[in-house]
């Protein structure tokens, strides 16, 4: 599949068809607003809700491996299962669970290439408002793999350009702090900008106009040539609250296939909130 | 009830805001539709399209996406004629109309608005109307306004004949803004169709605006009905004039126009002033009493002195 160094996480919307149903895998749609999930999704999907499902509700955190271990165990799922994801804007969230079931070691996870959008908009494609008989399991995770996430400490000491690729991937108007957050978000900073040292790269700039991914040529041109991420280097990508930094570290870690990439999930809310941090607009 | 050649809505002569003797400019009030704006011709025919052919019956409903006015025509006239619309809006459409889709008798679902647009991308309310009509195919059927050819034919049978009529031909700029784009393409077809020469000129709103109804080019994408080869012109206006001039309508014409109608104004007097001399037609959507609360977030101190 166009060449990507890690092709076997991507899967397209008619493999998903051709595979409904099959023991061993397993579909499950993230999105934010569930309303989506609620008035339609792939027939046997199972719907997560990114908010209340994969964040701890008590601090702010991804959930614990424990939870993590319910939240699949009630949602019928064995680690040996293909566990195929898609969702809600672009997929998004969806990237987000995938660096979520990475880190608490899930083998084999993959992503529904356009999202849930595509999917809609196939004539092919069914849609059902049924929800999946789930026959629950006892899901074990194997131990976090932490070094998929950067946290702020490691942030404020890192040096983008000399030692490390800092991707800032919100929209242009958030990176030159026109904006704190897109219009209407709950979630926000009390300062506007990026880190100093990041580069302003879109998540929009990994996809085409319907929502697939571009060729691991283009994605080189792009992000290697054009905008200069050093491939030798350690990567960092973050946004607001690491849900489209996901879906670009997923691009530059299984498509482009650069070794060392980390999401700071933390992103702008944190950053941009903390006190003496230093800011460019 | 509805607007037809024989029974138009009016078209009325702007007197105070428009400095050029040489280039008069008539709005054609499309609040004066039975249920309140533009969109009533458009609704009116995709429901009677769908009634045709048979798709509402045993019950089934309809879904549609909108930003409101659509909504409301759509659920009025389907009320009356005994079927039920789930109008699916984003949330920044303004509350006023979110209420008067309910008391219209819609059933309302309300999205989050699109988190961070890309072009062409999103899942927004068309695609959760697409998903409703698909999952629950029984029990809605979709007109979607955005891709409907019926939404442009209602203006190229109704808005077109009747401003050609009512300006006896004389019509040489036809001002219009661009949401579906139903209301250019049918109307400017029309138009064109009887004098080549006339020009289109539409008025959109800078990106990342707040004008319910409108689109930006960047969000054209969704609409499969707009046709470039009809618009001569696309003219750019900051977002906000479209609150000052419909307020400057309302104190200056007594037009209680809506903002659409205030960024038409606004791109129709950028074409005045550049080709001096014509007859200008401006495409009024609807008018005020839906955007009080839209008009107090963008006219500084409008909401004062509103409390006790
Ligand atoms: C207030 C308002 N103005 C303008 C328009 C644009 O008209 P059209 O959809 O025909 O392009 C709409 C349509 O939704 C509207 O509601």
């Amino acid at each position: 599949m166009a060449n990507y160094s890690h092709p076997e996480v991507l899967v397209e919307t008619d493999w998903v068809k051709q595979n409904l149903g099959k023991p061993g895998i397993k579909l499950i749609e993230i999105d934010v607003d569930t309303k989506g999930y609620d008035a339609g999704h792939i027939p046997g999907a199972v719907g997560f809700n990114w908010q209340t499902q994969l964040q701890d509700q008590l601090r702010r955190d991804i959930i614990s491996e424990e939870a993590f271990e319910k939240l699949l165990g009630d949602a019928g799922i064995s680690p040996s299962d293909t566990v195929v994801l898609y969702g809600d804007n672009n997929n998004w969230f969806a990237a987000y669970g995938f660096w979520l079931f990475k880190i608490y070691g899930h083998k084999d996870v993959r992503l529904m290439n356009g999202g849930r959008v595509k999917w809609l908009n196939e004539p092919d494609k069914e849609l059902t408002t049924e929800r999946p008989k789930i026959v629950s399991t006892q899901y074990r995770a194997s131990g976090p793999d932490l070094s998929l996430r950067v946290m702020l400490s490691e942030v404020l000491r890192a040096q983008p350009g000399k030692t490390c690729n800092l991707v800032d991937v919100r929209s242009p108007d958030e990176f030159t702090g026109k904006v704190i957050a897109p219009p209407g978000m709950t979630e926000t900073a009390q300062r506007g900008g990026h880190i100093p040292g990041a580069k302003g790269i879109p998540w929009s700039t990994a996809v085409g106009p319907d929502g697939t991914f571009k060729s691991v040529d283009e994605l080189r041109t792009i992000y290697v040539d054009q905008k200069g991420v050093d491939p030798k280097k350690e990567t960092i990508a973050y946004c607001r609250i690491g849900e489209r930094s996901s879906h670009t570290w997923f691009v530059l870690k299984y498509l482009l296939g650069l070794s060392n990439v980390r999401n700071y999930d933390g992103s702008w809310t944190e950053y941009g909130s903390i006190v003496a941090a230093p800011i460019e607009k | 009830m509805l607007p037809s050649e024989e029974n138009p809505t009016p078209l009325v002569r702007l007197n105070r805001l428009n400095p050029h003797a040489d280039f008069p400019l008539y709005a054609k009030l499309e609040w004066m539709n039975p249920f309140g704006s533009v969109k009533d011709r458009a609704a009116w025919a995709l429901l009677r399209d769908l009634e045709e052919r048979g798709e509402l019956a045993n019950g089934r409903g309809l879904v549609e996406p909108t930003s409101g006015n659509t909504g409301i025509s759509l659920a009025a006239m389907a009320r009356a004629r005994g079927h039920r619309l789930l109008a699916v809006v984003p949330n920044k459409v303004p509350l006023e109309k979110k209420v008067l889709l309910k008391i219209a008798g819609a059933d309302l679902e309300v999205i989050s608005d699109e988190l961070c647009p890309a072009p062409g991308l999103g899942d927004g309310s068309i695609n959760l109307a697409k998903t409703h009509a698909k999952a629950s195919a029984h029990k809605y059927a979709m007109p979607n306004q955005y891709e409907n050819s019926k939404n442009v034919e209602a203006h190229y049978r109704t808005t077109g004949p009747e401003i050609w009529k009512q300006t006896e031909g004389k019509i040489t700029h036809l001002f219009v803004s661009l949401g579906t784009c139903g209301t250019v393409t049918g109307t400017a077809k029309f138009l064109r169709e009887k004098n080549p020469k006339i020009k289109i000129i539409a008025v959109q709103p800078t990106e990342g605006h707040d004008v319910p109804g409108l689109r930006n080019i960047s969000q054209l994408g969704v609409s499969k009905l707009f046709d470039s080869s009809l618009v001569d012109d696309i003219i750019e206006v900051d977002f906000h004039l479209a609150y000052t001039r419909a307020l400057d309508l309302c104190q200056n014409e007594g037009l209680l126009a809506g903002p659409s109608s205030g960024l038409i104004l606004e791109g129709a007097l950028e074409i005045v002033a550049r080709d001096k001399s014509g007859f200008g037609v401006m495409i009024f959507p609807d008018n005020i009493f839906k955007y009080t609360s839209n008009m107090i977030k963008h006219i500084p101190g409008l909401g004062s002195g509103t409390q006790p």
